[in-house]
């Protein structure tokens, strides 16, 4: 077995896929292991709560796996598993208003591990993000799209042209007026 | 002329250096959009995501694997093939009902055909009613509606669903003529009407 997974993990990602096709155990296991973090903070981003953000990332990778007979290899694993995932999001907060689930509760933060930063500043600093967080949910699907993949999952605004199947012009527009957008919806709260 | 958005953000993020843009030198409120991109960059990239606990990973893989091992076995109700064998026939035989009680509605319903000279009744008897290239049918809507419901029809389906060819009792049934149809009421009425006994 241990010989199986270390051969599987010497494939480059088209015979990955094609041995997930050929049902070969533990093929789809390893995509779902090298891209689940990722995959999941994505959804994260989007939703900003832990269960909905758990369900969709399930659900992307259930999709890919439905879907992995349409998967060409010219993009990476992970450019086509963000395209799922966007697209499953935004269907997701698209469906319903999330705004009340965006933000897991301040309260709720602030009794976690502070660690080195005193409590004031720990609290001053998840407020912070709250409200960032907040803006960002209220920004444009297309718009947060490009903010998430470019900021946190530092994306070339190619690979980000790639999974939302714009143009790189497009996607600077997108990430110029996401970044102006939250400017204005910070701008009595930072 | 001020800057381009595209520009702006290629100078926010750094991949263009403002050297090569001797505009912002002398714009202040593209200078001051070039900051307001960054602080905006950077109050975005100070959000972190809470991280699960460690064993949260390997209980999605667990989900992942479970739903994926339920999709790949085979599930009959899913089986196009089976469906198709179970369907088509089925639909083939519905197809064929319908074909029947048409043809025989629209020749029983019919009025009867005014009395006629003997040679014309002859010629009469030797006409044959043929469903398939009956070119009066072509006005029939019923027949218009049959011919498309069974277009799709392939000849093994429709020998599954006992549609056979010439000789069979179905062919006959369809093909009867005026005498043969009012006869076959005749009986029919016979044998639907109360019973004396």
């Amino acid at each position: 077995m241990a010989a199986a997974d270390q051969s599987l993990a010497d494939l480059d990602e088209r015979a990955l896929v094609d041995a997930c096709l050929a049902n070969q155990p533990g093929a789809f296991d390893l995509i779902v292991e090298r891209h689940r973090r990722p995959v999941y903070l994505l959804c994260y981003r989007f939703v900003g709560n832990h269960e909905d953000a758990s369900d969709l990332s399930q659900d992307v990778f259930i999709r890919a796996f439905r879907g992995l007979r349409s998967f060409r290899g010219q993009s990476s694993i992970a450019t086509w598993l963000y395209r799922i995932g966007v697209n499953v999001c935004l269907n997701r907060v698209s469906a319903k208003t999330t705004l009340g689930k965006l933000t897991d509760p301040i309260d709720d933060r602030q009794f976690v591990d502070a660690g080195a930063e005193s409590a004031p500043d720990r609290i001053l600093k998840e407020e912070r993000a709250a409200q960032v967080r907040a803006a960002i949910a209220q920004l444009p699907p297309t718009q947060r799209a490009t903010l998430i993949l470019r900021t946190y999952h530092e994306m070339s605004h190619q690979e980000i042209a790639d999974v939302l199947g714009s143009s790189v012009g497009a996607v600077k527009a997108n990430f110029f007026h996401a970044l102006a957008n939250l400017k204005k919806l910070l701008r009595d709260e930072i | 002329m001020h800057l381009e958005e595209e520009e702006l953000v290629d100078l926010a993020e750094g991949t263009r250096p403002e050297s090569s843009a001797p505009h912002l030198a002398s714009c202040e409120p593209c200078r001051r959009q070039v900051g307001d991109l960054r602080a905006m960059m950077s109050a975005a990239a100070d959000v972190d995501v809470p991280e699960p606990s460690p064993l949260y990973w390997d209980r999605l893989s667990a989900r992942v694997r479970e739903t994926v091992a339920t999709e790949a076995s085979p599930r009959p109700w899913l089986d196009v093939a089976a469906w198709r064998r179970v369907l088509l026939p089925a639909w083939a035989a519905a197809v064929a009902s319908i074909i029947i009680v048409v043809a025989l509605g629209s020749r029983l319903m019919a009025p009867p055909p005014p009395p006629a000279a003997p040679a014309a009744v002859v010629a009469k008897d030797a006409e044959v009613v043929d469903l398939w290239n009956d070119r009066a049918s072509d006005d029939d809507e019923s027949l218009t509606l049959v011919a498309s419901l069974s277009a799709g029809l392939d000849l093994e389906a429709a020998g599954e669903a006992g549609l056979a060819a010439r000789g069979s009792a179905e062919h006959a049934v369809t093909h009867m003529d005026d005498d043969d149809l009012r006869e076959l009421k005749r009986l029919l009425m016979q044998e639907l009407a109360p019973s004396g006994d």
